[in-house]
């Protein structure tokens, strides 16, 4: 029963990502990650042995702690995309700013 | 006949309104072969009005830059109309106009990049807060182990600047948000010639600096040391 619980949370997840691409609200190309993560948390309900099986592998003896080191590692790599991103962005913006401020006010002293 | 050298006044300001009127009537009569323009950096009061009533261009950013990327609007505005020299200048009365002068002749005597106006190179007298005082000597100390030089004021945002660090600023995409000691090293690192010239330096007369409180300077010293350090990692060291 447990099991269906997982399930119908990352099928949520997933549709809900799906649908927010569709209705153009969230870019394709920013998407990836997080559809691959929720195909993961999909697979991981239905196979919920797999994760002791990759441990096991892994000689690692608490399996759960498989799965918070890989929540963990992904939140962390996603976190730092975004504020590479949004550095990206700031310096963008700035110089956008700093142009438009010159060229309006070249506009303005032609009128 | 020789080429008429175009000199722009690069004044950044964020409401000055009762400070900017003297500084411009200051420049227009001690330094009247210079352009001026004011980068207002959407003051809330009447900056803009005061500006424009005196003739002076201004141009005001659509958003609040802070001082570092409003002077970088200047530099810019410098570059696009092909402009041979920048002096930065405060808005709020520090800075005097004849001592502008100063740093536009040695850059002219010396060719160099940058000309700084410095308060400590000789006694002008200029009242200094310990604390800034303190943040001065250690910044003249790293200058001096990693550069080789005694730079007495890198602090100093009163600067005369040449067509060739111009374009250097106006085309950098990463130009610091405090533009002082790091800066001054990076062009150092990268064999600029920086020359300084002891100026004498007014009291605020109103209004608010920009580095006032016990927060702020901490977190001005904690973000220089940062950059200094990514600099250093950057650029090759001098005499290694």
């Amino acid at each position: 029963m447990k099991k269906t619980y997982f399930v119908i949370i990352a099928l949520v997840v997933f549709v809900y990502i799906i649908r927010e691409i569709r209705k153009r609200r969230f870019s394709i190309k920013e998407s990836f990650w997080w559809v691959l993560a929720a195909l993961v948390m999909i697979i991981l309900s239905i196979f919920p042995y797999s994760i002791d099986r990759l441990a096991d592998f892994l000689k690692i003896s608490y399996p759960p702690s498989l799965l918070f080191v890989l929540c963990i590692v992904f939140l962390v790599f996603i976190n730092f995309r975004s504020s590479k991103k949004i550095a990206e962005q700031q310096e963008k913006i700035i110089e956008l700013g700093q142009e438009l401020a010159i060229l309006k006010d070249k506009v303005q002293s032609q009128k | 006949m020789e080429k008429k050298n175009k000199v722009l006044f690069v004044i950044p300001a964020y409401n000055e309104e009762e400070n900017i009127a003297g500084v411009l009537e200051e420049i227009k009569n001690d330094a009247s072969f210079a352009d001026i323009v004011v980068l207002n950096d959407c003051s809330t009061d009447k900056t803009k009005e005061v500006v424009e009533k005196n003739g002076v261009k201004c141009i005001t950013n659509i958003f609040n830059m802070r001082y570092a990327w409003n002077v970088q609007t200047g530099i810019k505005y410098a570059y696009q109309n092909n402009y041979d020299y920048v002096i930065q200048f405060d808005a709020d009365g520090q800075h005097i106009a004849k001592e502008a002068i100063k740093l536009y002749e040695k850059m002219k005597e010396n060719n160099c990049d940058i000309v700084i106006g410095s308060r400590y190179l000789k006694d002008t007298g200029y009242p200094c807060p310990l604390f800034r005082r303190i943040g001065t000597r250690i910044f003249e100390f790293i200058i001096k182990v990693f550069c080789k030089r005694r730079i007495a004021d890198p602090l100093s945002g009163f600067q005369c600047l040449n067509k060739k660090v111009i374009e250097r600023y106006a085309i950098m995409g990463n130009y610091p948000e405090f533009p002082d000691a790091n800066l001054v090293i990076e062009m150092l690192l990268l064999g600029y010639k920086i020359e300084e010239v002891p100026v004498k330096m007014r009291l605020r007369e109103a209004g608010e600096s920009m580095h006032g409180g016990i927060i702020k300077p901490i977190k001005y010293m904690i973000n220089m040391f940062y950059t200094i350090i990514f600099i250093l990692i950057q650029y090759p060291r001098k005499g290694k």
